[in-house]
């Protein structure tokens, strides 16, 4: 079907994008359409298409910035969204959309939604031995009884064997890791006695606590983990996030796997894939407060952000802040700043684009301005 | 003028030219009914008469 729709596209001299010609392969299947209704179907779709398009000179940015800024007005100033039951914070709303467009390299809330492929995805115990694996887990998380010797100078944990089994810990690993943390230990079974440094009861309180704080497992900079069925297969979703290091792991689906860092996606897997993540991230920000906003004024945005390699944020420290002309950044912030810095550089204004030629009093380089009109050569 | 005009291209040239026609240029087709030459340098984008090109 596919291969009859590109055919009769082609015939048609229309170029579509790929999805395009799916979904018009799926409506003729649907409806059953005959070669002549299909022709009639791609010559209007043709036509849609085309009717749809910009226009060279259109104002895409302005229109973008509208689109965008007039929803970002009704939405609610502090949200914050408890995801499911497990209660995962997850900033939403304004604050995430500023978040987002600031490019902040640290941001308030990260969060990963970790997926699993095929032969892992209804396998229970696996998913939960990955958590556990990806999870925070203290030795405080994992204590029968704790209680500190201050006749003996000393720090007596038990292990909770039964604790150790539910999350899928391996003792042996556990015991690795006590031994690496602490030089004075005795470890007999699962009953831990350690010794302070120094004996004074101020250091064996320290101690106390530091045993009790120990890391037994996890992922760097992830927190808490939730384990949720969703749709008919077990997702992960973390507080904290660690890409590198969870697309690593087995049985990780790296294709859906995702977190809302946007810099760590730029730093793992390219500027590319950290477009498409603020696209996702502001359509899904914008989706869930009931505001629907056109992509491709996101996809704008996205691509101004992205565009000359790496993340940029809108303002002072990036787009408006790194434009060619000198009047126009003067124009944004910081004028004097600006100006006087380009007198003592010598910088040269073109003046080709929007804001110096409206400072000058000149026709803007914009929709009938863009044009240009010669006489025929004859 | 190979491919079609969006519509600022075409405000352009039909400005250019009515501002041409205002001054005494020869219209290049029938003057229609109306005498406005807006009117006349739309009819001559029409039939694609204008003597002037979009340079981009």
């Amino acid at each position: 079907m596919i291969e009859k729709v590109t055919k009769v596209v082609k015939k048609k001299r229309a170029k579509f994008t790929e999805s395009l010609i799916h979904e018009i392969a799926q409506a003729a299947q649907r409806h059953d359409l005959d070669d002549d209704e299909l022709d009639e179907l791609v010559k209007r779709v043709k036509k849609a298409y085309e009717r749809a398009k910009i226009e060279a000179g259109e104002a895409v940015g302005t229109v973008a910035a509208q689109s965008v800024g007039e929803p970002g007005t009704q939405m609610t100033m502090r949200t914050f969204h408890y995801a499911g039951v497990a209660e995962l914070n997850v900033t939403l709303g304004l604050p995430r959309l500023i978040e987002i467009v600031d490019a902040r390299k640290k941001i308030s809330t990260p969060t990963m939604a970790i997926f699993f492929e095929d032969e892992y995805r209804n396998d229970e115990e696996f998913v939960r031995t990955i958590a556990n694996q990806i999870g925070k887990s203290t030795m405080n998380d994992i204590l029968q009884d704790f209680h500190i010797n201050y006749a003996e100078n000393n720090v007596v944990a038990e292990l909770n064997m039964e604790k150790i089994a539910d999350k899928r810990l391996n003792f042996d690993d556990i015991i690795n890791r006590v031994e690496k943390a602490f030089k004075k230990v005795q470890i007999d079974n699962n009953l831990l006695s350690f010794e302070p440094a120094k004996s004074s009861i101020r250091e064996l309180r320290l101690l106390a606590d530091k045993v009790r704080d120990l890391q037994i497992s996890g992922v760097k900079n992830i927190g808490r983990v939730v384990i949720r069925k969703e749709e008919e297969e077990w997702v992960i979703h973390t507080e904290g996030s660690n890409l590198g290091a969870v697309l690593k792991m087995e049985g990780v689906d790296k294709v859906r796997t995702t977190t809302n860092d946007i810099h760590e996606v730029e730093k793992v897997l390219g500027v590319e894939a950290a477009r498409n993540a603020i696209i996702h991230e502001a359509q899904r920000t914008m989706d869930e407060q009931g505001l629907t906003v056109d992509v491709r004024h996101i996809m704008l945005v996205a691509d101004m952000m992205t565009a000359d390699g790496s993340v940029k944020s809108i303002g002072r420290h990036g787009i408006s802040g790194e434009k060619a002309s000198v009047l126009a950044r003067a124009s944004f912030e910081e004028t004097g700043k600006h100006l006087l810095r380009a007198s003592i550089r010598g910088e040269i204004d073109h003046l080709t684009g929007i804001i110096e030629n409206i400072i000058i009093g000149q026709p803007i380089p914009l929709g009938t301005g863009s044009v240009g009109v010669v006489m025929k050569q004859k | 003028m190979a491919s079609k005009l969006t519509r600022f291209e075409k405000a352009r040239i039909i400005g250019a030219r009515a501002l041409q026609l205002s001054m005494g240029a020869r219209p290049l087709v029938d003057v229609p009914e109306s005498l406005d030459p807006i009117d006349i340098a739309t009819l001559e984008l029409k039939k694609k008469v204008i003597p002037l090109d979009i340079r981009k």
